[in-house]
Formats: structure tokens, sequence, C-alpha cells
């Protein structure tokens, strides 16, 4: 890891490198809504094992916005890129990533790619494809999706007036560092937007079979993003996989359940 | 009434309630729910209940996120809980609430989580008036950032067209707007070459081998019917071009929109734009690839006529062949590129013998079409890279470039026999015969020659050949 200019790629992804030079990599990556913070109760404790790597999606975070390109960021795919070129510029292999929600489809698509790299996935509340069709329940109608875009307008009209204030003041916790409270799951809202349709619209169900690296489904026992059916087709789908339901709720223990999760992950890779 | 805990939270503290202490909580003007760590209700106000038309034991033991609306519920997942956990507290959240007669309440949502337990205070406003007028003011913004973005490409596109001199920048142009208001992963313009084959001008088209080894594709169909074929997803083309679904999914590729690109109503080629992802695409953003296409191929029918009267400029009307102003220019690239590689380089000087008797007995019409016809035999007779130009009158010039004596003679030879061949319209008492000059330009033994000193070197030996009996070749070291 060098110490001098960061790599045109690490600034655009806000990588972050910690733990263990010598360590197994283990890359966490974050799903819609936030950012790499949503691991941070989890990834610190791995840092004595691990390299660890966490980095934000761009147009997420701390990445460079305007790397944001419509056309490359208009499917998983060009995330799955984005994870594919964080991995080469710090030159891992046999790395673990853990992807959390649609992060977990994105590490999908890049390890089928290039399965050399990887030595383990982790799929954290994934779901292939969240509208219902005929023959599949993925949770959603496509109503529910716009009622969703509906909700990111509600929430993000005078974004920039209203939210900014409330992402960037926080009182109660000093210790979150100015820079990143600066970025703190703040979104920008058009982003936003095209990254919910990204999200919520696209069909991964076929890539699921390709998995050839070994892989833990990590799955709320109650999720309403991710239902316990959706993950057990996942492992279902994913020849060689382990499926492990958390006791806890919601779609994001490794805020919600940190401790559980993490034993989790660690009792895979053992 | 209050004490401040560690976390730096208000919290009410119980000691002596006034008696009108439960009224205040229980019809204050929010709604007030309290859950446990994991989202189950364990305390809400009257208020609430009024508010969603739940009772309080239907409420109790609920999971707060099961009485929002879908869209919200995913909002509340991936926002409201993440921040809550982050952050302690959430304020000014808007969220949609599921009511117990199925209509929504939007509201305004804080929540704060105790450090301690974990356990979450959560205060609601109702905001329908907020929301209603927010919405009619979100839906116009909508609609004036969409058609201001429309607008804003199809104004920069029209500039950059207006701009384009070129196939090549006009074809860039066209498909940098249509991939941006598309969002699209490749987008890729093919356009006819003379020979009716696609050829790709611009851009990434990942189905490009496959169109010209003759395959149904988007693209092709577009062209083929004079009309946009859409693709919307990988069950489309898998009903629609079963062959090529199983490279649609090598290439990662799942929908798809070609249109065509026309002169005078005819296709001449054809932009497609590919997505990784199923795509809807509105009827606002096709109108806008219609009126980019329109645009587009207007300016490429410009282009393509300014193209041929400059064409015309450089080239002889009658035979189509170079003329003397692009020979010299032609020749001066030849002789730099000799002197630079050191390859050899000839130039052929030919005249037409008893051309002028045919031109004057059997008329110009006739003359014209002898050196058409000579035209066409000498392009038969040279090597595809060399130039063929008409000096002049009846004289002719073929510019040789890496040809050394015995290949240039083959050529001369080979022009010599052609032209000897009877010619359509010209009865047989009218011989036409070539004599040629050839001069031959050897880098390494003499280095450095003008364009006319070759020109003339090569008319020289031409009249040589004149001389000695014409019909045949003299070729000169340069």
């Amino acid at each position: 890891m060098s110490t001098g200019q960061l790599s045109a790629v690490r600034q655009r992804n806000n990588v972050t490198v910690s733990g263990n030079p010598a360590g197994r990599p283990l890359v966490f990556a974050h799903g819609f809504g936030c950012s790499s913070e949503m691991w941070h109760l989890v990834a610190p404790r791995f840092e004595e094992d691990y390299l660890v790597v966490t980095f934000d999606h761009v147009g997420a975070g701390a990445s460079d916005l305007d790397a944001y390109d419509r056309g490359k960021y208009d499917s998983l795919h060009g995330y799955a890129d984005d994870i594919l070129e964080i991995l080469d510029d710090l030159d891992l292999t046999d790395v673990v990533f853990v992807g959390h929600s649609v992060s977990a489809m994105m590490g999908v698509l890049a390890a089928t790619r290039q399965p050399g790299r990887f030595g383990a996935l982790v799929l954290v509340g994934p779901s292939p494809r969240y509208v219902n069709t005929d023959a599949y329940t993925g949770g959603f109608e496509q109503d529910d999706i716009d009622s969703l875009l509906d909700a990111l307008d509600a929430n993000y009209l005078g974004w920039s007036e209203a939210m900014a204030p409330v992402i960037m003041g926080n009182p109660t916790q000093p210790q979150l560092g100015e820079s990143l409270t600066a970025s703190f799951c703040s979104t920008d809202p058009t982003i936003a937007r095209h990254f919910a349709r990204v999200t919520f619209l696209s069909d991964n169900r076929r890539d699921l079979p390709l998995v050839t690296t070994p892989t833990l489904v990590v799955q709320c026992k109650e999720d309403v993003i991710a239902p316990l059916p959706v993950g057990q087709y996942v492992h279902e789908s994913i020849p060689n996989s382990t499926l492990v339901v958390l006791d806890a709720t919601g779609h994001c223990p490794n805020l919600s359940a940190p401790d559980e999760l993490t034993a989790e992950i660690q009792a895979f890779l053992r | 009434m209050t004490a401040v805990t560690d976390d730096g939270h208000a919290d009410p503290v119980p000691v002596d309630p006034p008696s009108d202490y439960v009224d205040l909580y229980e019809n204050a003007p929010c709604g007030y729910v309290v859950t446990s760590f994991d989202g189950t209700i364990t305390s809400v106000n009257e208020t609430f209940t009024r508010m969603v038309g739940y009772s309080r034991s239907d409420l109790i033991g609920r999971n707060f996120q099961s009485l929002l609306t879908v869209g919200s519920q995913l909002f509340h997942e991936t926002r409201f809980l993440p921040v809550l956990h982050l952050r302690k507290r959430v304020d000014e959240i808007a969220l949609k609430l599921r009511c117990a007669d199925d209509s929504t309440l939007p509201t305004l949502v804080n929540g704060v989580q105790s450090g301690v337990s974990g356990e979450v205070r959560i205060a609601l406003f109702d905001s329908t008036e907020r929301t209603d007028y927010e919405q009619e003011l979100l839906a116009a913004r909508r609609a004036a950032e969409i058609s201001e973005a429309q607008v804003g490409i199809l104004q920069r596109a029209s500039t950059a067209f207006t701009l384009a001199d070129t196939e090549a920048a006009l074809t860039a142009a066209l498909a940098e707007s249509v991939r941006e208001a598309f969002a699209a992963s490749f987008t890729a313009i093919l356009l006819y070459d003379d020979h009716g084959v696609l050829q790709l001008a611009t851009g990434t088209h990942p189905l490009l081998e496959y169109i010209q080894a003759g395959w149904d594709t988007p693209s092709t169909r577009a062209v083929d019917r004079n009309d946009v074929v859409i693709v919307g997803s990988l069950e489309e083309a898998e009903k629609e071009f079963p062959k090529l679904a199983p490279v649609y999914r090598a290439n990662q590729l799942e929908a798809c929109i070609a249109s065509p690109l026309t002169d005078k109503g005819k296709a001449v080629g054809v932009i497609s734009s590919f997505f990784r992802r199923k795509r809807d695409f509105d009827p606002a953003l096709l109108e806008l690839l219609a009126t980019l296409t329109q645009q587009a191929s207007h300016v490429l029918a410009r282009i393509r006529l300014q193209s041929q009267l400059a064409r015309m400029a450089l080239h002889d009307l009658l035979t189509g062949l170079a003329n003397r102003q692009l020979l010299q220019a032609r020749l001066d690239q030849a002789i730099a590129a000799a002197e630079r590689s050191g390859r050899p380089l000839a130039v052929i000087f030919l005249d037409l013998d008893g051309f002028k008797v045919v031109n004057d007995s059997c008329g110009h019409a006739v003359g014209d079409s002898v050196l058409q016809q000579v035209a066409d035999r000498l392009r038969a007779s040279v090597r595809s890279a060399d130039t063929i130009g008409r000096y002049g009158g009846d004289e002719f010039v073929v510019i040789c470039e890496d040809s050394d004596a015995d290949a240039v003679s083959h050529v001369a030879d080979r022009i010599l026999a052609a032209v000897k061949e009877p010619l359509v319209d010209v009865p047989d008492e009218y011989p036409v015969s070539a004599s040629i000059g050839v001069a031959l330009l050897v880098p390494e033994a003499n280095p450095s020659v003008t364009t006319d000193g070759m020109l003339g070197l090569a008319d020289a030996a031409m009249y040589q050949s004149k001389n000695a009996g014409k019909d045949r070749v003299t070729v000169v070291l340069v």
C-alpha cells in the first residue's frame, strides 16, 4: 500500500485499508441508502486478523460524485466493474467479499467474472430480484418500487437546504469526525433515485448458479426487503453455499446485530 | 421537568406528575410511539391510535414498520433505521402510514434511540397539507427538470451537429447525446459502406461481429424495417432473437433500442443503445431520440453532399479518376514516403495512340466513351493500392508505390494489353493503343526528386515510346 498519492480508483471509491497487512483481505461493500459507515460496527472487529477494506460506491458517501456516469451505473455490472478495479488496484487475491443488500449481487457479478480473485463471498440480506413475477416471489410489486421513489422524493425535496444540516450536525456523537459526518449517509437525490431503480429493478437470478466461490448467505429472520424465502432461493441457487438465519430482524444486521453477524462470518471463515 | 442523560438526550422524569400529565401525553398534537430495539411497539398515545385507526391493543406488540406503506417501509429500512442506529436520532423523515381503513397518512417523523436499552421513541406529525402541496411542487419540478434536461441535450446536440463537418464528428456527437439521454451502457452508430455492408462509425457495438456475419439483430432489423426496434428485457430478446440471446447473456446485455438513420427516407445506418438491465422507455425519451436521429440524418446528408462536392473538385468528372491536382498531391506524399522508407516508387505516364482520329471521326460522345472505357481498363490493370489519374486530354498517370522495375513492368504490360482490346462503339479501322513511359525512383540510388521532375521524366519516356513506334513501354531510372 503506497503512502504517496492515492490512486484514481481509491479516490473515486473512497477506499480505506486497515487491519493486518499480512492478513487475508476482507472487503466490505455497503448497500442502497447509506455508505461504508454501515460497516463501522463490524469491520473493526476483523482488523486484528484480516486486511480490512471498505469503500463507498460511486454516488454514495465520500466517493467522487463527478465520476457518476449514468450509463455506467445504470446496471449492477458498472458497480461490479468498480469492485474488480479496486481489487486489482490493491492487488488482492483470495478476497473475502462481504456485500450487504444490493452489494451482495454486485459481489456475485464480480465473482463470476473473475472467480480467481475471490476466496469467499458473504452475502448479507441478498436478493436477486425484488419484483414478483409469475413464478417468483421477490416481495414487491412494480407499484411498490414507484412508491419507494415517491418516498425518496418526499424526503429529498429541498434536500440541500433541509437535510444537509441534519446530516452534518450531530452534537450527540462528537466522536464522529468532521470529514466523516460530512459524508455521513448523505446522498445526492438524483443519484439516489437512479440507484434505487437500478437496485430494485435488477434481475440477477440467472447469475446465481454461475458462482463457483464458497458462499455464505446471511439472512435475518424477518426482513421486509429480503424475506426468508428469498434468502433460501439464493442459497439453493448458488452451489456450495451455506445459509444462516440470524435471530435479528430487519435488513441491516450490520447495525442492529453486529455481534451475531461478526460471529457468523468468523465461523464461516474459520 | 427533564434530566439530561449521558448521551445528551432529554428524558422525561416521572416524578410528581401534574394531574393533567396523562392527558398531555395521550392527546398531544402528535402521535407518539415507543418501540423496543427491534421495532416492536410497546406503547402508543391516544393521538396515534386516532391517526392510524387501530386500537391500542391492536398496536401493542406489532412491528412499527408494518404500519407503513411499502415504499415507506423500504425507506424506513434503508435510511431511517441506519441513521437511527448510527446517530441515535433521526429528524424530519417523511413516512406514510397505512391506516386501518386502508387510507394512507403522510407524516413527518422524528425518532430517538436510547443509548442503553435501544428503545426507540418516535413522534409523528400529520403532514397531509404540506405533503399535498409538496407533491404538486415536486411533480412540477420533476417535469420541469426532465424537460430542461432533454432540451439541454437537444440544444447541445444541435450545436454539435451544426459544427460537425465530417461524418466522424457528427456520429460522435449523435452517439454522445443519445447515450446521455438514455443513460446507455453502450451506444454505437453503424453506417452502410459503398458495398452495402454496415460498418462501425462510432462507439462500441457489442454485436458487430454477428451483424457482419449476417445474423438477425435489433440493429439490422431497424434498418431493414426502417423503424425503431426496442428490446426491453432479456426475456424479450429470447423471444424475438432466440439465436442472439446467449450472446446477450455472455456480454451482460439485457435491453437495446435501435433507430435507423435515413437519407431521403431510406435507411443509411443505425444508432443502437445497449443496456445492462431491463429498461422501459417513456414516450418523451422516444420522441427525443426521434428528433435527434432526424436532425442528425439531415446533417449527415449535408455532409455527404459536401464531401461529394469536394470529391468532384479533386476528380475528373468524365472518368471519376483523380484529376491533375489530386495526382500531384498524391505524388508529393508518395515521394516523401519513398524517401522515408527507402522503398522504390514508379510513375506510369500513358498517352493514347489513335485517340484523336477516333474523336474527330466518330464524334466527341464516342471519344468520351473511349476515355471512360480506358479508365475502367486501367482500374482493372493496376494494383489495388495504386492511384490512377487523368492528367489531361488522353493522358493518364498511375502512381505505383513500393514498386520495383519488375512490378511496374508487369503493370505497364497489363495496361498495354488491356488498352489494345477492341473498344465498344469504335470501328475496327480505328485502332487505339497506349504509349507508356515509366519513371522509376530507387531512393538509395537517387534520394532526391521533385514531383514535377518525376512526372517530366515519365512524360519524356512516354515520348520515347511514341517516337519508337507507339504501343510500347519505356522505363527510365530517376
